[in-house]
């Protein structure tokens, strides 16, 4: 295995599920390296879930290799289970069993040593500040409680790599800020994690690789900016200019200078903003003809863009790739049945 | 009442539509078909006495009885409790409906399912009745009617239960332990104590009103048959009926009266942890518990299963103070029958004593194994923990073993606390040293029986409260259904029969063993051993099977 293989975490190479007919994930495969933090993002049905059901030993691939810290997650699971830690989007609690007794049981069920194990409860306690609910019984708390009472858990044996399935679902917004900021001291730790979320601005804060899955199939994979334009062909531009005098002469400008602009004026910000494919020379062209016609620009700045729209595109892109395939597979259907017909 | 039809109306589908609702109505239907089947003459030709029709009327009344008996119950109980659970109870207390259209409007649904469950009897009656010697109305009627009452009462009880029970599973548990007692535990007192004067005997034959078995019994016996201890002048059908319409009416008014809020305001315990109070508290707790589960926990011990472990913390009746509640009971219980043992031996003989106590016993196990055992599997993947559980390195092996071993514990302790009972018998007679040690390892298998069955059912079922509910059926089936071809001794089923079909109880077997009467005749041990033996060894091959199947990747 070459350097390279070694130094990835998590490795998946042509990953394929099919149940029956139905395609749950198409080829896919990604690498993930030591203290990534993967936003793993995709429309409900996607191939999320598959993914790490895959990746934590729950599910058989059809096809292809996953393999976590060079372990194959099928035929080595046992290694595997070792160095992930697992969060599935249902909590699974117990009933009577207090938080402590909670942590206790899965310390012991990974083989933590016992005089080991009462000071990691201690401390994934004190990681995901959740030492004040440590005698407090599991199922009696909140669904905010027990999602860090979750993160607490994949940590008690300290494993390198995380996965979480929707660990902000459902989450108040004071509740949303405290998981980020644990996900975010753990990535500091060095943990590599893999996060599914739908909560897309989350993703954004935290992640520091995107990977964007839609009918089974990755649709794009990078940091949130390759991504962003990867995705999103049309790029959006503000130009402010000082008072709301010139904003309809700008308007009428960019409009005349780049024929497929949407232009929308704000008189209040005294901004007019565009979205468009132009190209960098087209752009510069644009900027001149503003400042040789004399209007007040003070800033002409691209605005970035966002995941949402990158996850939107994506998902369009999917919808269209399912419905071409589908009206394919009617046009053969009807050419074979042309050609029976002609048989007959 | 408008309103009750409304409700109805959105029940009775509910019901009707599923899956077990099916099976168990088919089920129903075979098994009667089987029953007089079994009565029917192999010449074709019915005897003029009706004798032989009438053996086939009561079989197929008892089996009647058993079948509502286990049906019933679980319907009405778990009902309430999802609709709690779903919250969708909020939304019918929050509309205009009152809380009497609720309750009348699903035992209307519930009236409506026990007609189709009747009605599934119908062919299986019609064919009795075809054989000539029963009364259309005397008989048929009569039974129907009788049953009828009998559904009403245990749909009640169930639905009271349901207002109290948390989750479906202990609906579960307790409808079909208020069922049992109601029905069966009604019984024991009477069979040990009948004829006896004075205010035991008058409170054990006030109890025996309580059952339906001896009106049921009375009913179809007529003047021919008779049963042991149910030859007497008074009509047990009349005090039956005054008896379960007070409980219906009753209850009905008990369960409307808790229809309110009160129902969805369950706020969970946090549980004062004993470390936390104060040093006075403390002792105090310390003296009160030997082992306080509300105390700071240490680590779980190397040398100890993990899952095993959790499953004593984390089962309401595994958890500690449960168990030695439930230990205290059946040693006061052992005691009391040891103190009757050396009062009253000359009048009773050891050997109806160890009769009690053995069916008390088993009675404890039924009522008990399943509740405990019938969410082993089902349950954690239930409530999603089964998965949690499979990414852990623990091997299926590991994970079964803990399982298993935590139920195990919790038996044993049931079965250890009538020891002393055993003790005493062996000290009065020395010569039953060797029939008491073959009781003991008879109510093992049927302790291990018990498990195994009610762990099976887990493994295969996704559900805890359908998981229970077959367990409690099939236990039902092997230690009472055996039961019924047993009372039917002779007529129709010869000795040789019946003594094959005991064969696969093991508390025939420790009956036999201690020559209870009515089984002196049979020589069970070490058959029922063997057959049970077998049973157990099959059952766990197809656990360890099937939970290393569920801890594969899917």
């Amino acid at each position: 295995m070459s350097e390279t293989a070694h130094s990835n975490v998590v490795q998946i190479e042509n990953l394929t599920k099919h149940y029956g007919e139905f395609v749950a994930l198409d080829s896919l495969s990604l690498t993930l390296q030591k203290g990534d933090i993967l936003g793993f993002i995709g429309p409900n049905g996607a191939g999320k879930t598959t993914t790490i059901k895959i990746l934590v030993g729950l599910t058989r691939p059809t096809r292809g290799v996953a393999r976590i810290g060079g372990a194959d997650c099928v035929s080595e699971s046992r290694k595997v289970r070792r160095l992930i830690g697992y969060m599935p989007d249902k909590f699974g609690s117990y009933d009577n069993m207090r938080v402590r007794e909670y942590l206790d049981f899965f310390g012991a069920a990974y083989g933590v040593p016992r005089s080991e194990r009462r000071r990691r409860v201690a401390e994934v306690l004190e990681i995901t500040n959740a030492t004040w609910m440590q005698d407090r019984y599991v199922e009696s708390l909140s669904h905010g409680m027990q999602q860090r009472i979750g993160i607490a858990r994949t940590l008690i044996h300290q494993p390198e790599v995380l996965i979480l399935d929707e660990p902000a679902n459902g989450l108040d917004p004071q509740a949303r800020i405290e998981m980020r900021e644990i996900l975010l001291r753990l990535a500091d730790e060095g943990k590599t994690l893999i996060v599914t979320s739908h909560i897309l601005p989350e993703l954004a804060r935290i992640c520091d690789r995107v990977a964007i899955i839609a009918g089974g199939k990755l649709r794009a994979l990078g940091n949130l900016k390759e991504v962003t334009a990867q995705l999103t062909q049309r790029r959006t531009f503000e130009v402010q200019c000082l008072g709301a005098d010139h904003l309809t002469a700008i308007e009428n400008q960019i409009s005349r200078a780049i024929g497929d602009a949407d232009v929308s004026a704000s008189d209040t910000e005294g901004i007019v903003r565009f979205r468009t494919a132009a190209s960098d020379e087209q752009l510069s062209g644009l900027l001149k003809t503003l400042i040789t016609a004399g209007t007040d620009v003070t800033q002409f700045r691209e605005v970035a863009g966002d995941l949402e729209e990158a996850f939107v595109t994506a998902t369009q892109a999917a919808t269209a790739d399912s419905q071409t395939s589908e009206s394919a597979g009617e046009s053969v259907a009807a050419d074979a049945s042309a050609a029976l017909e002609a048989a007959e | 009442m408008k309103g009750s039809l409304v409700i109805a109306e959105r029940e009775i589908p509910g019901i009707m539509r599923n899956k077990p609702t099916l099976w168990i109505l088919l089920t129903v239907a075979v098994v009667f078909a089987l029953t007089i089947l079994l009565k029917w003459p192999e010449s074709g030709v019915s005897d003029l006495t009706g004798s032989q029709a009438r053996g086939a009327f009561r079989s197929l009344a008892m089996a009647m009885l058993t079948a509502v008996v286990l049906v019933v119950p679980a319907f009405p109980a778990t009902s309430l409790v999802k609709e709690i659970r779903r919250r969708t109870m909020e939304l019918l207390l929050n509309s205009p409906l009152h809380r009497y259209e609720i309750f009348f409007g699903k035992a209307l649904a519930m009236f409506c399912f026990i007609l189709v469950l009747l009605t599934m009897t119908l062919p299986a009656m019609t064919c009795c009745f075809a054989m000539g010697g029963i009364s259309l109305t005397s008989d048929i009627l009569r039974l129907y009617v009788l049953l009828i009452v009998v559904c009403l009462q245990l749909a009640v009880l169930g639905m009271l239960v349901g207002t109290w029970a948390g989750s479906p599973e202990s609906a579960l548990r307790w409808a079909y332990g208020c069922t049992f007692a109601l029905v069966v535990g009604t019984l024991i007192p009477w069979q040990f104590l009948e004829g006896m004067e004075g205010p035991l005997g008058s409170i054990a034959s006030f109890l025996r009103q309580l059952s339906p078995v001896p009106a049921m019994l009375q009913m179809v016996s007529g003047t021919t048959v008779s049963q042991v201890g149910l030859r007497d002048s008074e009509s047990l059908m009349e005090s039956y009926f005054l008896y379960a319409g007070l409980f219906i009416v009753i209850g009905s008014g008990v369960c409307i009266r808790r229809f309110n809020y009160s129902l969805l305001d369950r706020s969970r315990s946090q549980g004062v942890i004993t470390d936390e109070l104060s040093s006075g508290g403390q002792v105090a707790r310390r003296l009160f518990f030997l082992i306080d589960p509300q105390r700071r926990k240490a680590g779980i011990p190397f040398f100890l299963n993990p899952v095993m472990v959790k499953e004593f913390r984390s089962r309401q009746f595994g958890r500690l103070h449960w168990l030695l509640r439930l230990i205290s009971s059946c040693a006061v219980l052992s005691l009391l029958l040891t103190f009757a043992t050396t009062m009253g031996t000359v009048d009773w003989g050891v050997e109806r004593i160890g009769g009690i106590i053995v069916i008390a016993q088993v009675t404890l196990i039924i009522v008990l194994t399943p509740g405990i055992a019938g969410g082993l599997i089902s349950g954690e993947r239930e409530a999603g923990g089964w998965d949690l559980l499979r990414t852990t390195p623990l091997s299926a092996g590991r994970i079964l073993r803990g399982k298993l071993i935590s139920v195990v514990l919790t038996l044993l302790l049931v079965l250890c606390a009538s020891l002393p009972g055993y003790a005493v018998i062996m000290a009065i007679k020395p010569n039953l040293r060797e029939q008491v040690m073959q009781v003991i390892v008879c109510l093992l298998f049927s302790a291990a029986l018990s498990l195994l069955v009610s762990a099976t059912v887990s493994a295969f079922v996704r559900s805890t409260a359908v998981a229970t509910t077959i367990s409690y059926g099939l236990l039902m089936l092997l230690f009472a259904g055996t039961l019924v071809v047993w009372s039917n001794l002779d007529a129709p089923f010869s000795h040789t029969f019946v003594e094959r079909v005991l064969s696969v109880n093991p508390m025939a077997g420790a009956l036999s063993a201690i020559a209870a009467s009515g089984f002196e005749t049979f020589d069970l041990v070490p058959r029922t051993w063997w057959t049970s033996g077998i049973l157990c060894g099959l059952l766990l091959i197809t656990l360890q099977l099937r939970t290393w199947r569920l801890c594969q990747p899917d």
